[in-house]
């Protein structure tokens, strides 16, 4: 459900963290560099990436800010052989969970990978949500978006129809479909929708 | 001297310039001026009466008269005929009149000089005269000594230095004589005449002396030992009025042998002018010999040279002074010059010691820092796969467990080794003002030696930039790009270097080109990484430690293969003091 991927340029430090966390009971895939990561792994997917900084090619922060650039629901941790606090602060600020010094300790990272994952499924819920919300309201005829905008104001189906010019009938038989479409009973709930989805 | 004024009684009936002023005869005159004023005062009574003016005879010695010619203190003068030809020659004189003096008729031939000797002497050569005792009257006397001197002079004898006794004994002339007489003297050197006269006035007996290496002179009542040349003349000055000259000259004309003027004169009467081609003649002889040369005439004549040399010398030592003054300037000039050059070098060289030191320094960190990271990667690799071990433990495995925890333990302890002397090693940064532009010029200055070495001058185009930074680091980035550039143009035949640096983007971005053998796409990915290097020599840390230096500076740095050579691109924010 939720992947981890670890990408380091040593293939032997590689190898031993991911049998750490095989230990774990945690099953990861294993990148030597960001290129081969960025082909073989979907970033629209959730999961956790650990990346290493100092790699050829990508480093690991231009990965970091590729990966959240592309609005992924990915978390991603950094662990780093020697970190400064200039580095570290640029992490952060990009989006990263964390930034580790190597070598992590092992439950301090199972506890890390757990958080992760909550905000990676999180994340990707509300990724999913927003979609479907866009979904719903890319459903809707232009009269239809008008008429929830207006709904959406607070405003009563005689007041619209009259601001429109259109028969009070016609707007209750748009304000119905508007809420069969957005999946919503009231305009409360709709309100709380569209309040959600801008976040 | 005694100066007599002759006032005659005069008929003023003319009125010229001279008016009452006496008319100024100027006579030279060896002897003694009283005789000399008693042979000549009767004549020029006689002209007094004649023209109605006022005569004053003037004896005057031969540098008396000179000076007065020369100051026109005279109007008329009675001289020698050298005399007479000299003042002709040097203050244009002009001859009026000749004397004919007694016993001789032809004015042309009135003159001669006599070598007298005892008659018990022989002398048959002139050469002979330079082994005796010689005396003469006066070195400027015409008949006594300057005649007989141009003789000499002709058989190249100079008197004055090839005589072995020469002695004037001056006035009078009898004197001489006597000298003879009484063996003091071997010869005299006297005027024609004298011995015939001091013979005829009994003074001396009639053969005791004898006149030697005598001349024949057919038509000469005496006996002479040279040439014979005109008696006096009378002269005027130059400025002396004509009509007044003519005046004196007709009365003198009148004079004849009988007139008691001519008696007391002793002369028969006045001729017009003689050739006077042969007192030239003597003269020019006469002046080949320094014993008379007319040193007084001869120095008036070179105070104009040596005036003129003095002020060209003055002139010259004033330039002397003047180039020694420039050059005390010039070196002056030139040795704060050296001084100041000695300074830069100084300088130059104390900055070069601080780059090295800092150069030394970031090495030592950048090492430290690399060896920590090839040792924390295993290290790292220990302590996963030691606890993946402790995850894989059953419960019956206790006694592994400590051990491994230990292993952990052990592995913490050499990683907080490696960071706390990797920590040690890190040299804080200094941030100021940091002026790029004059940074990059200042940084080809101190690798100047380097670009001479390749025969290269970077192609330059930079703006000005200032930013916040640590100049020594930032020098350590452009050292380290710069001379990867020359290292990597090292076999080129004609390298080339270009460095810009420009804004863009609120960025200074540094742009060195260089027409190097470039890198391969593998290196070029490796190219900041520590220990990568493709130098014989290198450490592998140069572009490590730029990466870092610019990272830290809030920068990025870049490298791109060109078709030739290899491009790097760094880039700086420009930050406000305020920024930091």
């Amino acid at each position: 459900m939720c992947d981890i991927y670890l990408v380091d340029d040593d293939q032997d430090v590689l190898d031993s963290l991911s049998w750490m966390l095989d230990g774990l009971g945690l099953k990861t895939q294993s990148f030597l560099n960001a290129a081969s990561f960025l082909s073989a792994v979907d970033i629209n997917h959730p999961g956790i990436a650990i990346l290493d900084i100092q790699m050829p090619g990508m480093d690991g922060i231009a990965l970091l800010h590729h990966i959240k650039a592309a609005a992924s629901p990915m978390s991603v941790i950094m662990l780093t052989g020697h970190g400064t606090i200039t580095m570290a602060v640029q992490a952060i600020q990009q989006g990263a969970i964390d930034f580790l010094e190597k070598p992590v300790d092992g439950d301090k990272l199972s506890m890390l990978l757990a958080q992760a994952k909550e905000v990676s499924l999180q994340s990707h819920e509300d990724l999913r949500l927003q979609s479907e919300i866009e979904q719903r309201i890319a459903s809707l005829t232009p009269r239809e978006h008008e008429v929830m905008l207006k709904v959406l104001e607070g405003k009563l189906n005689k007041v619209i129809a009259a601001e429109l010019n259109i028969a009070q009938r016609t707007i209750e038989l748009h304000r119905q479909k508007v809420m069969q479409k957005m999946q919503v009973s009231n305009a409360a709930e709709l309100a709380y929708l569209m309040a959600k989805s801008e976040e | 001297m005694k100066r007599i004024l002759l006032l005659t009684s005069l008929l003023s009936c003319y009125s010229y310039a001279y008016g009452n002023e006496p008319v100024r005869i100027g006579v030279l005159s060896f002897a003694s001026p009283d005789t000399v004023y008693q042979r000549w005062a009767p004549t020029f009574d006689r002209v007094a009466a004649d023209t109605g003016h006022t005569f004053s005879v003037l004896p005057l010695t031969p540098g008396e008269l000179q000076e007065s010619v020369a100051n026109d203190k005279l109007d008329f003068i009675i001289g020698n005929a050298l005399t007479t030809v000299t003042f002709k020659k040097d203050y244009g004189v002009s001859n009026l009149l000749s004397l004919v003096p007694n016993y001789h008729s032809d004015p042309d031939h009135a003159v001669g000089s006599s070598l007298i000797t005892r008659s018990s002497l022989n002398i048959d050569d002139i050469g002979q005269l330079s082994t005796m005792s010689v005396v003469s009257s006066d070195p400027n006397a015409f008949g006594g000594f300057q005649i007989l001197a141009g003789e000499l002079a002709s058989h190249s004898i100079n008197p004055f230095k090839d005589f072995k006794k020469l002695t004037f004994v001056g006035f009078p002339q009898d004197k001489l004589l006597n000298l003879l007489l009484d063996k003091e003297a071997d010869v005299a050197i006297l005027p024609s005449c004298v011995l015939e006269s001091a013979i005829e006035k009994g003074i001396v007996p009639e053969s005791a002396l004898k006149v030697v290496l005598q001349k024949e002179e057919p038509n000469f009542e005496c006996a002479v030992s040279s040439s014979l040349y005109p008696s006096y003349a009378f002269s005027k000055l130059g400025h002396t009025d004509h009509v007044l000259a003519t005046r004196v000259v007709k009365s003198l004309l009148t004079i004849t042998n009988k007139d008691k003027e001519a008696i007391y004169g002793r002369y028969q009467y006045w001729s017009a002018p003689v050739n006077d081609r042969e007192v030239f003649r003597l003269l020019r002889t006469l002046n080949r010999w320094p014993f008379v040369t007319n040193w007084e005439f001869l120095l008036k004549g070179a105070v104009p040279w040596v005036i003129g040399a003095l002020i060209l010398l003055l002139l010259g030592y004033l330039h002397h002074l003047r180039v020694k003054r420039l050059v005390v300037l010039r070196t002056r000039a030139l040795s704060s010059e050296m001084e100041q050059h000695k300074q830069t070098q100084k300088e130059l060289f104390e900055q070069q010691k601080q780059f090295y030191k800092a150069q030394r320094v970031l090495l030592t960190g950048e090492m430290a820092s690399g060896i920590a990271h090839e040792l924390n990667q295993p290290l790292a690799g220990i302590r996963y796969l030691t606890q993946g071990c402790l995850y894989r433990l059953t419960p019956e495995q206790g006694e592994l467990n400590s051990a491994l925890n230990k292993a952990i333990e052990q592995v913490d302890r050499a990683q907080s080794t490696i960071k706390r002397f990797r920590q040690f090693c890190q040299q804080p940064s200094v941030y100021e003002q940091c002026d790029l532009k004059s940074l990059i010029e200042e940084t080809l200055n101190l690798m100047a030696p380097e670009f001479k070495r390749m025969h290269l001058s970077p192609k330059l185009s930079l703006e000005r930039v200032t930013t916040i930074a640590d100049i020594s680091l930032i020098q350590q980035v452009l050292v380290n790009l710069i001379r990867n550039a020359l290292d990597a143009m090292e076999s080129e035949p004609v390298p080339q270097l270009g460095i810009q640096l420009l804004v863009e983007d609120k960025q200074a971005v540094i742009i060195i080109e260089d027409s190097g053998i470039g890198l391969s796409e593998e290196a070029l990915n490796r190219l900041f990484f520590p220990f990568e290097t493709s130098k014989e020599k290198g450490l592998g840390l140069g572009m490590v430690i730029c990466k870092r230096i610019v990272e830290e500076h809030g920068g990025q740095i870049h490298a791109v293969n060109l078709i030739k050579g290899l491009k790097i691109t760094v880039s700086l924010p420009i930050k406000e003091q305020q920024d930091v």
